[in-house]
């Protein structure tokens, strides 16, 4: 009989004894959170740090700077230069983690944590405590292959597999050899900072970094859909940005 | 050999980056194309709200004072945005009579972005917030 009681109380305790026994307790991210700009007056232990500076290899640096004058010199003339977001096609990592209003949607089992941005519905699929394999056995995309652990209350991410032609960071280049690490660490019950690292050994000269806030959106918030099927924009043969004008 | 293969991985990495130029702080484009200084108002009837992404449409035709129809394309934000500012997908309907505040496109042609609408219950949306750049990334 006792040990009837022993076995049971075993089965119903063992969960909460396993974590007490790893000795944290770990957040719950699980919610929708809304990018947490921190206006006058906010508490400034909340707001993001100043990003790090962007510093290409030289190689890199000077088109990436040339592109950028171009890109001034359009927007002076009132023209928009083709880019990827005229086209309507996907963020991917890390710029998918912070598209203008647009909230993210955090599901944290303790198995995979996901992360789905409103804007364009992209999907993050973060596999807990599963080794990371090598760059070149990930077939390249824009989400690549994720994976996490947690250190204390901080979910590090490790994400690698984003194909070059993916949207990067301020428009800065990237080679396959790119990798971005997350960590996700709540700073207050409703503040969710994300400080995003990116190594590249091959375009940058020094790591990248910078920290997205989140803030916890209302509970009843719902995530709307978003699929690009109405794209008037267009790129005409000088490649600017053009406004498709329905006739009538 | 191996700085040949170097040089095309450069070209290969820039040309890459040229169509990722995209800024993150809209989610779509930017509104270069629109003259965001100038404000013009139609009045006129839609022919059609289009509740889509990555933005929304409002197609009118607008009467001129001698009675000619012109069409426009009105482009307003994407519909979580809207939402955001009190929109929703069926806020106002083709056939109803509106009156629209736009940025019109810098091209002259007939069409613009939206800065405020009336509808006809007399109630004003505006065209979703008018976001700031988010703290980082940040664009130059």
């Amino acid at each position: 009989m006792n040990l009837k009681i022993s076995i049971a109380a075993l089965l119903v305790f063992a969960p909460a004894m396993l974590q007490a026994q790893s000795g944290v307790n770990r957040p719950d991210l699980t919610g929708v959170w809304g990018i947490y700009r921190g206006g006058p007056g906010s508490d400034a232990t909340f707001r993001p740090p100043p990003p790090a500076p962007l510093v290409l290899k030289p190689e890199y640096d000077k088109p990436y700077q040339e592109r950028r004058a171009r890109e001034s010199a359009a927007a002076q003339r009132g023209e928009q230069l083709d880019n990827t977001s005229a086209r309507c096609i996907p963020y991917g990592v890390p710029s998918m983690m912070s598209i203008a209003v647009y909230p993210i949607e955090i599901i944290q089992t303790s198995k995979q944590v996901t992360i789905i941005s409103e804007a364009f519905s992209e999907v993050r699929r973060v596999y807990m405590d599963r080794p990371q394999w090598k760059i070149e056995d990930v077939a390249p995309g824009y989400y690549g292959r994720s994976v996490g652990h947690w250190e204390g209350d901080t979910l590090v991410v490790d994400t690698v597999g984003i194909k070059p032609t993916v949207s990067g960071y301020r428009g800065m280049p990237h080679s396959p050899q790119m990798r971005v690490t997350d960590r996700l660490r709540m700073v207050s019950p409703e503040i969710l900072h994300d400080q995003i690292t990116i190594e590249d050994p091959v375009v940058l000269e020094k790591p990248v970094v910078y920290t997205l806030a989140f803030k916890r959106m209302p509970a009843d918030y719902e995530m709307v859909e978003f699929v690009c099927d109405n794209n008037r924009e267009y790129v005409d043969e000088k490649g600017i940005v053009r406004l498709k004008l329905h006739e009538k | 050999m191996r700085i040949l293969h170097a040089k095309r991985l450069q070209v290969a990495l820039v040309a890459a980056a040229i169509l990722a130029l995209a800024s993150p702080v809209w989610a779509h484009h930017s509104f270069t194309m629109f003259d965001m200084t100038k404000r013009i108002t139609l009045n006129g009837t839609i022919t059609s709200f289009e509740w889509t992404n990555p933005h929304a449409y409002i197609e009118i035709d607008v009467p001129d004072e001698k009675g000619a129809v012109k069409h426009w394309s009105i482009e307003l934000g994407s519909p979580s945005i809207l939402m955001q500012s009190g929109w929703k997908f069926n806020s106002i309907k083709a056939g109803d009579k509106l009156t629209l505040i736009i940025n019109p496109l810098k091209s002259g042609q007939n069409g613009g972005f939206l800065s405020q609408a009336t509808l006809p219950d007399g109630k004003t949306l505006n065209n979703g917030p008018r976001q700031e750049p988010p703290p980082a990334p940040t664009q130059k």
